[in-house]
């Protein structure tokens, strides 16, 4: 039984990651409570159930949502966030909760509340291991978080754009008079953000096979938050590791303790940790004022 | 001067009930009153104190289910039922408070977010005390020494009472030295600390007074409805409640009031406007931060300007001295 909770929380935990990689970098890189992620990413993945709907080929609306989520975070970013960035925490926290609430709203005006079942095709089968049950589809999740990982860290490293970010991270005047195109740069971390969102969402809608209003503020954001957190504020390798612990606790709470205070006991969880160790496990390089 | 204005409106409040003489007009002003109080006490932690706090509807649904479960269960007269439903509002914020004494700008609101969540999975799930889904119904309507506040204009000139001893106690807090070092943490905190002020112990007083005031808001407002949901201390509530303090105006107190004013009446004007409501307080958020970062009431807010124009004052220095400079 233990080792079935394991699996679970493992591969719910690969969910995460990848919601939390693009959640982080943008957190990581500018400080800024990202609000809005989760929604931003939901609409892309309700425009991917759209186009599905439409009879479009999966792997093509899943391109047409990724390619939305990178369009809808810049606008965002370029709208709501860029003339709010230097004016304190509270005035760019809440313009961001606005954005979340804005996108949330046009979800459930075109879309309802309603849950729709999510059928993109690729239907793992199930392997069953000296009696555990290993979906293929959860083994090909956990390789894609690792594989964004990998090629998210090359890309910072090796790239120019990357350099710039990184540049920026750690101090925004500085990179500019070395010449790094701020706005530009920003631009494209938020649209990366977005882009990797929208991949996470789908590899949520289709682990469980539906897709509702939820995935966005709940499971989204929130998620991301305490997995950025637990795996410290701007490290790739923290997001994943975050990510794939808060989907161990999850499941093991759920398994061990009491389904119905689930939720609560993983918040209490977090509070703790949050009072005790709030640098996270991996802190990035730079100093933070904690 | 100006509190000869204040006592004038308060006197003229005193008329409204008789004044419009609809029992659903007077729901809507008490449920206004009230509102206006958790406005207040957001506005003291995130205006005054700088601390972004996403919880409020928390502490409004500790008050309300620590008073209903006094009064239903226990038989506790409603006067003792909401004095103890504050002080143990308060008792739990300073607790947070404690918690939080040194954590910076985002764990706090995650905390506070967590807070939320967890108070409503306990509302929802603590079945023998807090009746779960169900919730608590048939709480007494308020009774002070034998006095029934049962119809709406009765209850109406308590809550008014109640807000206007809220609001003289917010005011008279913000202008005391104790307010001037809220400020003060929020503007800069490191400096703050180097002025003598112990901002750790200021931070949990500011989050323990205002619990007490949105603790009391909610028990109160238990016993106006008499039925306690789970469903009224979500975190969609929380933002709609912070969004009334700032359209308003972050640090300013009658700003509160008039945000709180917007948003109360507004979704009962009209039913549609009732279903965009939080479409509504999105765009709002958004278009007051990268304009009018202050609120309308606040310092350099849209007040502040509208006067600034009609006196010709905007602008018209600023651009002389440039092409002089």
């Amino acid at each position: 039984m233990f080792l079935q909770h394991l699996i679970n929380g493992l591969s719910i935990g690969s969910v995460y990651a990848l919601i939390t990689i693009g959640y982080n970098m943008v957190y990581g890189i500018l400080e800024l409570l990202n609000f809005a992620h989760g929604d931003v990413y939901a609409l892309g993945c309700f425009v991917v159930l759209g186009l599905v709907t439409a009879g479009i080929h999966p792997i093509i609306a899943i391109l047409g949502g990724v390619v939305s989520g990178y369009i809808l975070n810049i606008l965002v970013e370029r709208f709501a966030y860029r003339s709010v960035r230097f004016s304190g925490r509270v005035t760019p926290t809440i313009s961001a909760v606005g954005v979340a609430y804005i996108m949330r709203n046009a979800i459930l005006k075109i879309w309802g509340p309603e849950t729709y079942p999510m059928k993109l095709g690729f239907r793992g089968t199930q392997l069953h291991l000296g009696g555990i049950v290993v979906g293929t589809l959860q083994i090909y999740i956990f390789i894609a978080a690792i594989s964004f990982m990998v090629i998210i860290s090359l890309f910072l490293k090796k790239t120019k754009i990357g350099q710039g970010i990184i540049a920026i991270s750690q101090s925004i005047p500085t990179a500019a008079l070395l010449g790094v195109p701020v706005n530009r740069t920003i631009s494209i971390v938020y649209g990366i953000g977005g882009a990797l969102g929208v991949i996470g969402g789908i590899l949520f809608c289709a682990y469980y096979d539906t897709i509702f209003v939820g995935i966005g503020f709940a499971l989204g954001t929130l998620k991301a938050w305490m997995a950025a957190i637990i795996g410290g504020v701007g490290s790739l390798k923290g997001a994943v590791i975050g990510a794939i612990m808060l989907g161990l606790i999850e499941s093991m709470v759920a398994g061990y303790v009491s389904t119905l205070y689930k939720d609560a006991l993983v918040w209490l969880i977090l509070i703790t940790f949050i009072l005790i160790r709030p640098q996270g496990f991996f802190p990035s390089q730079i100093a933070e004022k904690i | 001067m100006k509190n000869k204005y204040k006592i004038l409106l308060f006197m003229f409040a005193l008329l409204i009930p008789p004044i419009i003489r609809n029992e659903y007009y007077v729901r809507i002003v008490n449920i206004f009153y009230m509102y206006s109080v958790v406005a207040l006490s957001i506005n003291l932690i995130v205006g005054f104190c700088g601390q972004l706090d996403m919880g409020r509807a928390a502490f409004m649904g500790l008050g309300a289910y620590c008073s209903a479960i006094l009064t239903v269960k226990m038989g506790l007269p409603f006067i003792a039922a909401f004095l103890i439903s504050g002080a143990f509002s308060g008792l739990i914020g300073a607790v947070l408070g404690f918690l939080c004494r040194k954590s910076a700008f985002d764990y706090l609101t995650l905390v506070t977010i967590g807070f939320n969540a967890i108070c409503q999975i306990v509302f929802l799930n603590w079945i023998p005390v807090t009746g779960g889904v169900m919730g608590i119904s048939r709480v007494p309507q308020p009774n002070i020494f034998g006095f029934h506040f049962d119809t709406n204009t009765r209850f109406y000139y308590l809550a008014l009472f109640f807000l206007a001893a809220s609001f003289i106690a917010m005011h008279r807090i913000c202008n005391s030295r104790m307010g001037r070092a809220f400020e003060a943490i929020r503007d800069d905190s490191i400096a703050a600390e180097y002025s003598g002020i112990n901002v750790q112990l200021y931070k949990i007083l500011n989050f323990a007074i205002g619990s007490v005031f949105t603790g009391l808001t909610g028990a109160l407002f238990v016993h106006y409805t008499q039925y306690a949901s789970p469903f009224n201390y979500t975190l969609d509530e929380s933002i709609y409640q912070l969004q009334m303090a700032i359209l308003g105006g972050l640090g300013s107190l009658a700003g509160s009031l008039v945000g709180t004013f917007i948003l109360v009446v507004l979704p009962e004007i009209s039913r549609s406007f009732y279903e965009y409501r939080l479409l509504f307080v999105g765009i709002l958020m958004v278009v007051m931060m990268l304009y009018f970062p202050n609120g309308l009431l606040g310092k350099e807010g849209v007040g502040e300007r509208l006067i600034a124009v009609r006196l010709g004052m905007l602008g018209g220095k600023n651009s002389r001295k440039d092409s002089g400079g």
